[in-house]
């Protein structure tokens, strides 16, 4: 282990250093963080309409001589601000990570360096493991650029401080994103390390994000009878939480087909545990983070398991040299 | 001399064609073996399984006296391997490149050990360039520098000379001699250039189709062909099909 620890550091910083002179981070972290920022920016412009509509509201009933008390003030809570920022990190976070898992494999294999670092007197693990490892610095930095813009923005957007507690709600979802894109990237490491054609790597790698990522939380999306007004039916019917689940209790075979859908895509879970954390989704604003987290531990154990399981499957999978070289 | 390579009945497959078959040799320590054969004879398998990249299907290797298979650590602690059309990382200066490789070896004080390597290549002023820079003779160099960082005491070389011109080969040709001169190295080299292994070589072994053909000391094969020409007749003789 001792001496394995500064070739793994080796391996790290080389994985760094490179990426970053490629610039391929840049531009992917770059998009990254423009897509989200855009997407907060909308959110704060939808916030200035929302919040001029109802002074106008409240100016017209003090003109008429009535109490503006009348008109409740719309419900502010900064951190929804992140609905589309994390809708962002939810597609792009993906294809920074699956860039990134494809790049560390393939820059070996085209340069025929993997002869050259497999022939040192150092293992395999430790070889992913460096590789793993720079990456994965790559791809937190990148997101804790991408929050930390997010943060700011938000107090820029909507000129209000963040607490303590807001900003570990905002934490917390970085934690979240950094274990999703760092799925993907060991997804696009793993195909790019055993598949015979490197460019097949690529196009099953994005065949899996397209449907994971889209395809299936977009089926899930429109199966859901609540999403087919904006605002949501039972909202805007005004038809209460019990009364809700009443209802939705006549579609039970329905309701666990959709559910189960989003449950195969990791992009659902990822997007269900930020939604709860940050509060976008109603029920859980207001709530303890503890509380929360609990309630979604379901998401949380999914993320968390596979990260796990495909670390396990690059570790444990032998990286065929005949075949990764034999390539045409 | 004790063996510093040594291979028993070793085979390769790769599903029903077989790659190398029944291969049986043995390289002396400081020797400069050429490994002569036609394209797909099977030099490179050869390689690939000496540096423990490949597995043998069967039959036995050892290097240094470690088996490939059973210690393949040891092996690679003792080897220094430059493949062909060597490219590193072309992002990189070559003395970063050289620092990487350097530090998976764990070579003590890696600063000065590549200063000393690029200085005994005669290429120092090489070391700030960025390897994507560099002619394919000047990444050679910088390829063989890595390869010798740790003082390997087995240096496994495959085409070394391959797309250089007249000058880079014999640059080549006359560092590779300094270096089993200088430091003892054993010198491992696939090629297909006759007249290289008539410079360079003490010992040559040829294989056809993954059987060996022929093998002999450079001195042997001089006793019973006087030049250059008729080493290539013998070569030619061995390897009918890949001429034909």
């Amino acid at each position: 282990m001792i001496e394995t620890f500064p070739q793994i550091k080796a391996i790290a910083f080389k994985e760094i250093h490179d990426a970053i002179r490629t610039h391929i981070i840049v531009a992917v972290a770059g998009f990254l963080l423009l897509a989200a920022m855009v997407a907060l920016a909308v959110s704060g412009i939808a916030m200035h309409v929302q919040v001029a509509a109802y002074n106008e509201g409240r100016d017209q009933l003090i003109a008429l001589g009535q109490s503006p008390a009348d008109l409740p003030p719309p419900a502010f809570f900064p951190l929804k601000l992140l609905r589309g920022f994390i809708e962002q990190i939810e597609i792009i976070g993906a294809v920074l990570g699956i860039v990134l898992g494809y790049r560390a494999a393939a820059i070996e294999r085209g340069r025929n360096t993997l002869a050259l670092v497999m022939t040192r007197p150092i293992g395999q693990a430790t070889f992913l493991a460096g590789k793993i490892g720079g990456n994965l610095v790559l791809i937190a930095v990148s997101l804790a650029v991408a929050f930390l813009a997010g943060t700011i923005g938000i107090v820029l957007v909507a000129g209000v401080s963040l607490s303590a507690h807001e900003c570990l709600r905002v934490f917390l979802p970085f934690l979240a994103a950094t274990a999703y894109a760092g799925s993907f990237f060991l997804l696009g490491l793993y195909l790019a390390l055993h598949l015979t054609r490197l460019p097949h790597a690529l196009l099953y790698a994005f065949a899996i994000w397209l449907t994971l990522v889209l395809v299936l939380p977009q089926i899930g999306d429109t199966m859901d009878p609540d999403n087919q007004i904006a605002g949501g039916v039972f909202h805007k019917l005004g038809i209460a939480k019990p009364q809700e689940r009443e209802i939705l209790a006549t579609f039970a075979t329905y309701e666990t087909l959709r559910n189960a859908i989003e449950e195969a895509s990791p992009a659902k879970h990822f997007e269900r545990l930020t939604f709860a954390l940050t509060g976008i989704k109603d029920t859980y604003n207001g709530m303890a983070i503890g509380p929360v987290l609990y309630e979604k531990l379901r998401d949380v154990l999914t993320l968390v398991g596979i990260f796990a399981g495909l670390c396990l499957l690059v570790f444990w999978q032998r990286i065929d040299f005949t075949r990764i070289t034999k390539e045409t | 001399m004790p063996a510093a390579i040594r291979t028993d009945k070793l085979t390769k497959r790769y599903g029903p064609q077989t790659a190398l078959s029944n291969l049986t040799l043995e390289v002396a320590k400081g020797e400069v073996f050429g490994f002569l054969g036609h394209n797909g004879a099977g030099k490179t398998t050869t390689i690939h399984i000496l540096t423990t990249l490949l597995a043998p299907s069967s039959g036995s290797a050892s290097v240094c006296g470690k088996d490939v298979i059973g210690d393949s650590f040891g092996v690679r602690a003792h080897i220094g391997y430059v493949p062909e059309n060597v490219r590193l990382y072309d992002t990189m200066s070559s003395a970063d490149n050289l620092t990487f490789f350097a530090k998976l070896s764990n070579v003590p004080e890696p600063a000065a050990r590549i200063r000393e390597t690029l200085n005994f290549l005669n290429c120092e002023e090489l070391g700030p360039r960025l390897v994507g820079t560099l002619s394919k003779g000047q990444r050679q160099r910088i390829g063989l520098a890595q390869a010798i960082l740790h003082r390997p005491e087995v240096l496994f070389l495959d085409e070394p000379t391959s797309g250089l011109d007249p000058l880079g080969i014999k640059t080549l040709r006359d560092l590779i001699v300094r270096l089993n001169r200088e430091f003892g190295t054993t010198i491992f080299m696939n090629t297909h250039l006759i007249s290289e292994v008539a410079k360079t070589c003490t010992s040559i072994a040829v294989l056809n189709h993954g059987e060996l053909a022929y093998q002999d000391s450079i001195s042997g094969v001089m006793k019973r062909f006087s030049d250059d020409a008729a080493l290539e007749a013998l070569y030619l003789s061995l390897t009918p099909k890949q001429v034909a």
